[in-house]
């Protein structure tokens, strides 16, 4: 068997949230039985960024807050892997925040996993979008990506995770994977991932996480339910998590694709298609 | 020329004239000159036919039609001393000023007539094309012909009243044109293709297996998503409109890391955006081609005109130091080879290409030889199949080789797997600051610049080989620079032209042969700056021979600029 690349040691802090993110990841991929041939794991810029470096993969490093176009170009290439982007909530909802708005309209069969810890932990501390007021000086209001994606009329599987509730994410990951490898569209699945270091919530976030999957009376099918209950939990100074909400709308995949050979991996010849492409030169005449 | 108001139908009059002309077996080439806005403001539509090859508007316009006063002002500077207008009076007669002595006007309110016979204002410009075609002394019969291919799929309706409106005019010529000023022969140029820049652009994308378009709307660059959109799906491929550059440039770079044959089209201000990851993919090894299609900058400058002032902005763009190479199609015919070309140097070398283009080339329309498919390669460079991978012990995505070049996995196959990466990085592609692996990363990015050089295409000269004045441009200005030599030619003076393809890396053998008898070399460019001239200034050691001739009003050259401008620096030499 060829040799390729070894796996890296994690860079994060002894502590880090992005730990349990991690194994919850590896358990989700092995008990799924997906290859790491056919998983495509592309990371963002950040400590939780560099995620795709420790498990075996196809891993692609994308510019900072760029890797969902690039995680959407991968998978219309070759809608037939398992597409996982996998980064911060800096670079998810402050540099390419443009990209997630788009990326939850467009749907694309694809895992959003987003480790959130309201700071910039690489840069050592400044505050990020999901910064409470009075963190590190911020005066903003924190950015709730959960109730932004519920705006978002055709969006499609909608989940929050916690690290420090390992049983719970693992689960929510198989869902998404399972959801987008079913090309059914954008599994966007954002997960309270603390930093130790500079912002160590895992105290306050405990206290504050309620888990929706243990409502009897919950349902995920309904976007009304789901948007009055977070809405009720945020003013309650609760976070909900679990899976939030699931949707059927055509995914990107579905709408855009229109042919069963992924463009990545047709024959190109130019013999097979010469006649067809003669055709089109009456369109100069 | 054909102008008015935006809305006014001139590009229709240009269009259909430009059928006839075709028709009849001559070269035609056109441009237009619109506004950035849907309609309204002053718009023209200039046509220019031939029996010889042409790829330029030349210097002047026999032929005038203009839908009211603004357009004369706006043409006036152009029109030769004897041209004719067709002059619409609906708003009263043309002014005394705008009258010259040479000028043989017909004047006649062709939007009143064609609003009292036809009801639409509108059909004015098909009363002009009728009353044009008399005038130029064409067949009747063909005029009709052509009105009915282009109509006849919009009802009933509108073919009658077209050809009603054809009718008025050739009515109202039959009473007022004595004899026709001109006559067209016949040619025998039938087998001529019509295109624009980006029409060849696209379709050889296409045809060379280019499967996944990405863009953003903006001018000049949109017809290349416009003609791919309706005919890419149909081949397996996808035209997908993001929401900005950043977007564009990523999602290419995943597609292409992911196996498919990628191009993004933009201009100035998109390529701004996506230089950040043009560097990345510099950086990652990944193969991309991005055509850029200059206008006036910078910010939103003038989005519909032309100019070449982004050579510097591709070049040297993005931080950091990458290879890029950077190719210069001078008509539609090289856009189609050199596109294919494009894709093939992408991938072999793995790393981005900027296809330059300009407004010029990018819209303006000329008669070529078709496009010969069976010329086109697909070369995808070290590209490994499962089976490839499987022969090797070990795979390192950024392996250093004998060739400079490493072996590139995409997803999906067994024992590919690999780590890649904008930071710097072992040949794992696992990232690395160690300052050895650093230097060789460094040195094995950087050398694709030299090894490139022999696939890179070279300039094509033009003239005798016994001249000591030569010229160097690119893009758009080959067309004008060619008439140029023959103006130059009639009187006495003889240039020699090298019509550069590869901006960077600059091949310096290339144009040290060219340079080689030459006296002086003038560099012609429409920028304010001379960029190209400071590029070429930075590769030859003697710089006193090379001299600026530079345009940077939004317009193209005319022939007679250049060929001005040469004799004009001729005069202070001679005499010295």
């Amino acid at each position: 068997m060829t040799k390729t690349v070894p796996i890296s040691t994690p860079i994060w802090c002894p502590g880090c949230g992005d730990f349990g993110v991690l194994a919850s990841l590896k358990k989700a991929l092995a008990e799924l039985a997906i290859k790491p041939k056919d998983t495509v794991i592309v990371g963002g810029i950040g400590c939780s960024g560099s995620i795709h470096n420790d498990l075996e993969c196809y891993g692609i490093h994308s510019l900072h807050g760029r890797l969902l176009p690039t995680a959407i170009g991968v998978k219309l290439a070759n809608p037939n892997l398992t597409v996982i982007a996998a980064g911060g909530d800096g670079d998810g909802y402050a540099i390419g925040a443009g990209h997630f708005i788009h990326a939850l309209k467009r749907n694309p069969s694809l895992v959003y996993l987003v480790m959130q810890n309201g700071t910039y932990g690489l840069t050592k501390g400044q505050p990020s979008p999901t910064a409470v007021p009075g963190y590190e000086g911020n005066v903003e209001a924190p950015f709730d990506a959960v109730m932004t994606a519920l705006s978002i009329q055709n969006t499609t599987f909608i989940a929050r995770g916690f690290s420090g509730n390992p049983a719970q994410l693992t689960d929510l990951l198989k869902k998404g994977i399972q959801h987008a490898n079913s090309l059914k569209g954008f599994a966007f699945i954002e997960v309270l991932s603390p930093c130790v270091t500079y912002n160590d919530t895992y105290k306050e976030w405990r206290e504050q996480v309620h888990n929706l999957d243990t409502e009897p009376s919950y349902s995920s099918k309904s976007r009304v339910m789901a948007f009055t209950r977070a809405a009720e939990l945020l003013s309650q100074g609760k976070i909900p998590t679990g899976l939030i909400f699931t949707g059927e709308t055509k995914s990107l995949e579905n709408n855009t694709l229109m042919s069963k050979e992924p463009m990545a991996l047709q024959n190109l010849s130019l013999a097979t298609n010469l006649q067809r492409y003669e055709e089109l030169l009456k369109d100069f005449r | 020329m054909i102008g008015g108001q935006g809305g006014d139908g001139t590009l229709t009059v240009v269009n259909l004239l430009g059928r006839v002309f075709r028709d009849i077996g001559l070269n035609i080439y056109d441009a237009r000159n619109v506004l950035s806005r849907i309609r309204g403001g002053h718009a023209d539509g200039v046509i220019r036919a031939s029996v010889r090859d042409i790829h330029s508007i030349g210097d002047q316009v026999d032929v005038l039609v203009a839908f009211d006063e603004e357009a004369v002002q706006a043409g006036l500077s152009d029109l030769s001393e004897t041209a004719v207008i067709i002059f619409d009076s609906s708003k009263g007669p043309l002014s005394e000023g705008l009258r010259k002595p040479g000028f043989r006007i017909y004047s006649a309110p062709f939007g009143n007539m064609a609003a009292s016979e036809l009801r639409r204002n509108i059909f004015k410009n098909t009363i002009t094309f009728g009353v044009l075609g008399r005038l130029l002394g064409l067949d009747d019969e063909l005029l009709k012909k052509v009105l009915i291919v282009r109509y006849e799929r919009r009802g009933k309706e509108a073919l009658e009243s077209n050809l009603k409106a054809l009718q008025i005019g050739l009515d109202y010529a039959t009473k007022n044109i004595g004899r026709n000023p001109y006559s067209l022969a016949p040619a025998s140029n039938s087998n001529k293709i019509l295109s624009t820049g980006n029409e060849a652009v696209a379709f050889a994308f296409l045809a060379s297996g280019g499967r996944f378009f990405i863009g953003y709307p903006i001018t000049p660059a949109t017809d290349i998503m416009e003609w791919l959109t309706p005919r890419l799906p149909k081949f397996g491929g996808v035209v997908k409109q993001a929401e900005d550059e950043l977007a564009v440039i990523n999602m290419g770079i995943g597609a292409a890391y992911a196996g498919a044959r990628v191009m993004v089209a933009t201009s100035g201000p998109g390529q701004s955006l996506m230089t950040e990851g043009v560097g990345h993919a510099g950086e990652a090894e990944i193969p991309i081609v991005v055509v850029e299609c200059q206008r006036v900058g910078p910010s939103t400058g003038e989005p519909t005109k032309n100019e070449q002032s982004d050579v510097n902005h591709v070049v040297f763009a993005s931080h950091g130091e990458f290879p890029r190479f950077v190719i210069a199609p001078g008509n539609a015919n090289e856009c189609f080879y050199i596109t294919s070309q494009a894709m093939n140097l992408a991938e072999k070398y793995q790393l981005p290409v900027f296809l330059l283009l300009d407004q010029a080339l990018c819209q303006n329309s000329a008669s070529i030889e078709p496009f010969d498919l069976t010329k086109l390669t697909i070369d995808r460079g070290k590209l490994a199949t499962e089976e490839d991978l499987a022969k090797l012990a070990v795979f390192k995505r950024y392996e250093f080789t004998e060739d400079g070049i490493s072996w590139r996995s995409i997803p999906s196959e067994e024992g590919g797997e690999s780590q890649v990466t904008g930071n710097e990085h072992n040949e794992f592609g696992a990232v690395s600051t160690d300052r050895t692996n650093r230097l060789r990363m460094m040195r094995k990015r950087m050398n694709k610049l030299e090894l490139g050089k022999k696939d890179l295409p070279k300039g094509n000269n033009f003239g005798p080989k016994t001249a000591k004045i030569g010229i160097i441009g690119f893009g758009s200005t080959y067309g004008p620079i060619i008439e140029s030599m023959e103006q130059l030619a009639s009187k006495g003076v003889e240039v020699r032209f090298h019509q550069i393809r590869t901006i960077w890396p600059l091949l310096e053998d290339d144009l040290a042969d060219f340079m080689d008898q030459l006296d002086v070399v003038y560099v012609v460019e429409n920028n304010y700056q001379g960029q190209l001239a400071s590029l070429i200034r930075s590769s030859v050691s003697d710089l006193k021979r090379i001299e600026s001739i530079t345009k940077f009003d939004g317009s193209s050259f005319k022939p007679k600029e250049i060929a001005g401008a040469i004799l004009s620096g001729l005069t202070p030499k001679v005499s010295a």
